[in-house]
């Protein structure tokens, strides 16, 4: 893949540095600096022996290992400045600062994180010079609550139990519960994954849905659980959940920007059909009576019986 | 088996930041081997273009230098490509490590974690690894892990086109609209709120700032090289554009009743609460754009009491639903 051609490029410049620095560096202690396995460094020094000024003159970077150590035999023939730190790209002075910057206006983030991130940035911004004029063109903000944050980052260092007040949207109703955090992470909005104690499973809690948190003496003690990869999308549904399936008119479009589905079917009008599952059905009532003349659910039958009465109720209170 | 690109541009690399002297394309094609192996002179040409473009990517200033025969040279110069003394603590290490996980889009991934290693390798990062003992004092840092999705197509090319300050064309599909339309866009900013990526610019036909939410971008984003039209301002404001959506800027108030017991968000937003008799409550709330959909979705919770435009609107929507 190109995109790992280009990676692989920049780590071995950037190794050819460290490694000039560092004469008989440790396989693990650079794998570990470089952000990478022991395995991946390994293939990077199979390919620095082929590489130098001149492959005819026979100037090649003599880098070898004796699968522990990494020596460089030759450093100097290449000349002193060649293997100089080389300055941050116009990207990667973006990715950095961008990052940073967000996480750094993240409401609820420790204060000597907060000033360590902001200082960091400044040396950044003046380490990159013009490389950095970019990145204010890219810009992320995470939403959090600051109390909220703030409990639960110490609740996961301390490792102790959380008791929440929380809003389900689902059901229109708040809920008291004891939580044991697992982990805090944002993702556009932040989020508190933790086991809970009142259904004894994993649950996943979004921080501006929590009325009330107060922070438990007992220890926190959630059984091992695998922690999903969040690039997949943050709603998994199981293969086993129930199918729904909705049908909406152009102005409906947005069902599919919002949930995860299956499939969506273009229809002739400029609608779609939607096809989602979802473990509890009747948590999409709420979308049924949003969708008005925009859409209506196909299936299961029972959902949309209910948000017709559920219709049908509310317009009763209005004297129809 | 032919060469590996990434040794290929590693060798380029090494011969134009090794060299005092520019180099011309056919020493530089002599010193490469895989440019020895890449057959005739157009399929040569076209590669060693691509492989300057690539490094460029990769932050290298690479000169172009006519020489007196007219040929011409390259090289990469030291101080051109140096990276200036930069020094980090262990705290802003670990910070800065923390924020550059962020990135689940590649490129940017990429480009975070190769920063990270050109700092490392600048000794611009603390050492902790000594003799191979210990990694060093762990540093208490908050427990966030940041994750910034990117996964729309359009993601990359509008970056890319706001960056370079290149106008762009694609299609867009407005959230009512059946069918997308061509939009011509002279690309400033990419901001993400709430999980989804926006894009500000300024649209050519309609000659006026537009924002666009890049997951209704359908097909390819293909950019143009030719220069902005309209000036670029020092603040674009996507964000108020957005909450606009999203009925935040709201500038009246509606009055409605909540069941007892239900409607916690619309309580935590209110301006005035008054509980009632029979346990249900009257709540002032702000009326902004997509409330009567809100409210709506709490069918018969909620009875909206005025204004009787929003009151109409809601009994509107319900009979849609009532109807099937």
């Amino acid at each position: 893949m190109a995109s790992n051609a280009i990676d692989q490029t920049r780590r071995m410049l950037s190794l050819v540095t460290y490694l000039r620095d560092r004469p008989g560096a440790r396989i693990d202690d650079v794998a570990r600096a470089f952000g990478i396995t022991a395995d991946e460094l390994i293939s990077d020094l199979d390919v620095l022996p082929m590489c130098g000024t001149s492959f005819r003159g026979g100037d090649l970077l003599e880098i070898d290992t004796d699968g522990e150590r990494i020596w460089w035999r030759n450093a100097d023939a290449l000349g002193s400045d060649t293997a100089q730190p080389l300055r941050l790209a116009s990207d990667e002075a973006t990715a950095l600062l961008v990052a940073a910057r967000a996480v750094a206006t993240l409401p609820g983030l420790r204060e000597s994180d907060r000033d360590a991130l902001q200082r960091a940035t400044a040396k950044l911004e003046a380490a990159a010079g013009e490389s950095a004029g970019a990145s204010s063109r890219l810009s992320v903000t995470f939403e959090s609550e600051g109390g909220v944050f703030a409990d639960v980052d110490r609740a996961i260092a301390e490792r102790r139990r959380l008791w929440l007040r929380y809003y389900s949207p689902a059901r229109d109703e708040l809920t008291e519960r004891e939580v044991d955090p697992i982990r805090l992470f944002a993702v556009g909005h932040t989020y508190l994954e933790g086991w809970c104690r009142l259904s004894e499973a994993r649950r996943t809690f979004r921080l501006d849905r929590v009325a009330e948190i107060k922070l438990l003496d007992e220890p926190a003690d959630p059984p091992p659980v695998e922690l999903r990869d969040l690039s997949e999308g943050l709603v998994q549904p199981a293969a086993e959940d129930p199918e729904v399936v909705i049908e909406v008119g152009p102005g409906g479009r947005w069902v599919a920007e919002y949930y995860p589905y299956d499939s969506a079917e273009e229809l002739p009008d400029g609608g779609l059909r939607v096809t989602l599952r979802t473990p509890d059905p009747a948590s999409l009532r709420r979308l049924a009576l949003r969708l008005g003349r925009d859409g209506r659910i196909v299936a299961p039958r029972e959902l949309a019986e209910n948000a017709k009465e559920a219709a049908r109720l509310a317009l009763a209170a209005y004297g129809e | 088996m032919a060469i590996a690109k990434a040794e290929r541009l590693m060798n380029l690399a090494l011969c134009l930041l090794g060299t005092r002297r520019p180099l011309t394309k056919r020493e530089l094609r002599t010193s490469i081997e895989a440019y020895l192996e890449a057959g005739n002179d157009e399929s040569f040409n076209r590669m060693f273009e691509r492989d300057k473009d690539d490094l460029r990517e990769l932050g290298l200033v690479i000169d172009t230098v006519e020489g007196l025969d007219g040929d011409v040279g390259y090289r990469a110069q030291h101080d051109s490509n140096r990276l200036p003394p930069i020094a980090l603590d262990a705290e802003e290490a670990t910070a800065l490590g923390l924020a550059a996980r962020v990135w689940q889009q590649a490129r940017l991934a990429g480009a975070a974690s190769g920063a990270l290693q050109k700092l490392h390798a600048a000794g611009g990062m603390p050492q902790y690894d000594g003799d191979g003992e210990g990694h060093g004092p762990a540093i208490p840092h908050s427990t966030l892990e940041p994750h910034i999705p990117a996964r729309e197509a359009a993601f990359e090319p509008l970056m890319l086109a706001c960056r370079d300050r290149r106008p762009v064309v694609f299609d867009y599909r407005k959230s009512n609209a059946a069918r997308p339309e061509r939009r011509q866009v002279e690309p400033w900013t990419l901001e993400c709120w709430r999980g989804h990526w926006y894009l500000a610019g300024f649209d050519r036909d309609r000659q006026a700032e537009r924002v666009f939410r890049i997951s209704r971008i359908t097909g390819p984003v293909r950019s143009r090289a030719t220069a902005f039209t309209a000036p670029v301002p020092d603040q674009v404001t996507v964000r108020e554009t957005v909450e606009r959506w999203a009925g935040e800027s709201a500038s009246r108030t509606a009055r409605i009743r909540l069941r007892p017991g239900s409607g916690y968000p619309l309580r935590a937003r209110a301006t005035q609460v008054r509980e009632l008799a029979d346990g249900w409550a009257e709540l002032e709330i702000p009326y902004g754009h997509g409330l009567d959909a809100w409210l709506v979705e709490f069918g018969p919770d909620v009875i909206v009491l005025e204004p009787a435009e929003l009151r109409a609107e809601v009994v509107d929507r319900l009979r849609a639903v009532a109807k099937g």
